[in-house]
């Protein structure tokens, strides 16, 4: 709850704060608040190879999964879209790259970069069928937030 | 006429009894077999993808997860340390403690073995958590103190079937039992849906009415297919001036006996409807497991006090 609107938090939250955190009982309840969010988004990695092919994958293209996928996949709706993608994340963006750089080797592939590129459309707020039916109506914008070479001999 | 003081008095004295007085543990067995049922859903949904959030060598390596968390929080790690032996462990734990709370096998160690996974990933990788996490860890916390061994369990069921002492014709009355755990989980969704309202309240589109019809913009929330007439202004305008008054009144209008069925229906159709709409994994279902805290066991049946 914000403080404005409950002047005692600061002093609950330095009471109990710890204990809360330490036990596991930390929450938040601010899903679509104060506002929901008026962009839809997703992240792509780009991978391209030592051998000159490029290889595109959409990680959080929830839309293109099937049902049961997009179900499954909700925590990587969190992941990506809800942190990594940001620029107060940035953190995350290298681990990432390292990580997906390790898998792609294992899959047999020789990743010379690893590109990470956000995908966003604005809302309408002149709200019609269709804005529903095929968020793909209106022009996606994308930004390459992290670019990785990787060292032909890192990891190995 | 009662003074102030009195007034004070007599409701402080009201909820210690409310606090206190021991209750019918058969709507916190419920509770418990749901919740059990429903982390071991949560587990395998995890599961595939624990090492890429949990591992050494996953998105979040030590160095990055130390830079993040100063703090001392509990998990499994506290123990293993960095190691990849940690998602065996919060793997099993898992397991064995949503099938504990389940069937009723030890519920309490059960409900502290799923706590302590709950916490453990959560702790380790706090960037995958949803809503739902939130509501396994503290129900399974709050489960560690209540006594719901001798209710809706298959240890009590199988006891029951082979080891009857003498024969009746009844089903054997369960004791009561304390009510503090339950009171506080009742608590704990009233004040869910009253901070989520009031946050809510506080956002302009919340309050013009196009916050709903946003959200059902975004493709990366979308489930299943909804009729066009609910992409208009006036619909959007519906449902989210119903979302507003369904959570601030929830955490009122519940505490009043005769409108407590009327509410809790009306809060199923409110997260059925959501988890139609909305790809939200398992926060629909997790939330209405704590209505089950709010029903009241028929008194053809009531427990012994014991």
């Amino acid at each position: 709850m914000p403080a404005s609107l409950f002047p005692p938090k600061p002093a609950i939250d330095r009471l109990a704060g710890g204990p809360f955190l330490l036990l596991g009982l930390w929450q938040a309840w601010d899903m679509f608040s104060p506002d929901p969010r008026t962009a839809d988004v997703c992240v792509e990695m780009r991978c391209s190879d030592r051998d000159g092919t490029t290889e595109r994958r959409m990680l959080t293209d929830m839309v293109a999964m099937d049902y049961s996928e997009r179900w499954r996949k909700d925590r990587w709706r969190k992941y990506f879209n809800d942190h990594l993608r940001l620029d107060d994340e940035r953190v995350l963006w290298q681990p990432f790259a390292e990580y997906a750089a390790r898998r792609l080797r294992e899959e047999g592939e020789d990743p010379a970069t690893i590109e990470l590129v956000r995908w966003w459309r604005n809302c309408d707020p002149a709200f019609r069928p269709e804005l529903r039916a095929d968020v793909r109506e209106t022009p996606w914008q994308s930004y390459l937030f992290h670019r990785w070479g990787v060292p032909r001999e890192w990891g190995r | 006429m009662m003074s102030p003081w009195a007034g004070v008095v007599r409701a402080a004295d009201a909820f210690d009894h409310w606090v206190r007085d021991p209750v019918d543990p058969r709507p916190l067995a419920w509770f418990r077999s749901w919740l059990g049922l429903l982390s071991l859903v949560n587990l395998w949904l995890l599961w595939p993808d624990m090492p890429m959030w949990l591992a050494n060598d996953g998105v979040l390596p030590p160095a990055v997860h130390r830079e993040l968390i100063a703090d001392t929080r509990i998990s499994i790690f506290m123990i293993t340390g960095y190691s990849d032996a940690a998602i065996g462990i919060i793997r099993g734990l898992g397991l064995v403690g949503g099938l504990g709370l389940c069937l009723g096998i030890l519920p309490r160690c059960a409900a502290f073995c799923v706590w302590l996974a709950a916490v453990s990933y959560a702790h380790r990788n706090m960037y995958i958590l949803h809503s739902g996490d939130n509501l396994i860890r503290i129900g399974a916390f709050f489960l560690i103190f209540a006594r719901t061994d001798g209710v809706f369990s298959l240890p009590d069921a199988v006891r029951r079937r082979f080891f009857r002492q003498a024969p009746s014709t009844s089903r054997p009355r369960p004791s009561l039992v304390p009510a503090w755990p339950q009171r506080i989980l009742q608590v704990q969704l009233c004040v869910i849906y009253l901070v989520a309202g009031i946050w809510k309240a506080m956002g302009p589109t919340w309050r013009n009415g196009t916050a709903v019809g946003l959200v059902l913009q975004l493709g990366e929330f979308q489930r299943f297919p909804i009729p066009e007439f609910f992409m208009t202004r006036f619909m959007s305008q519906v449902m989210t001036y119903g979302t507003l008054a369904f959570e601030l009144g929830f955490p009122l209008l519940v505490w009043i006996p005769s409108l407590r069925i009327p509410v809790l229906l009306a809060g199923l159709a409110f997260h059925a409807g959501l988890d139609w709409v909305m790809n939200v994994q398992m926060f629909q279902w997790l939330i209405t497991a704590y209505y089950l805290l709010w029903l009241q066991p028929r008194r053809d049946a009531s427990p012994d006090a014991g």
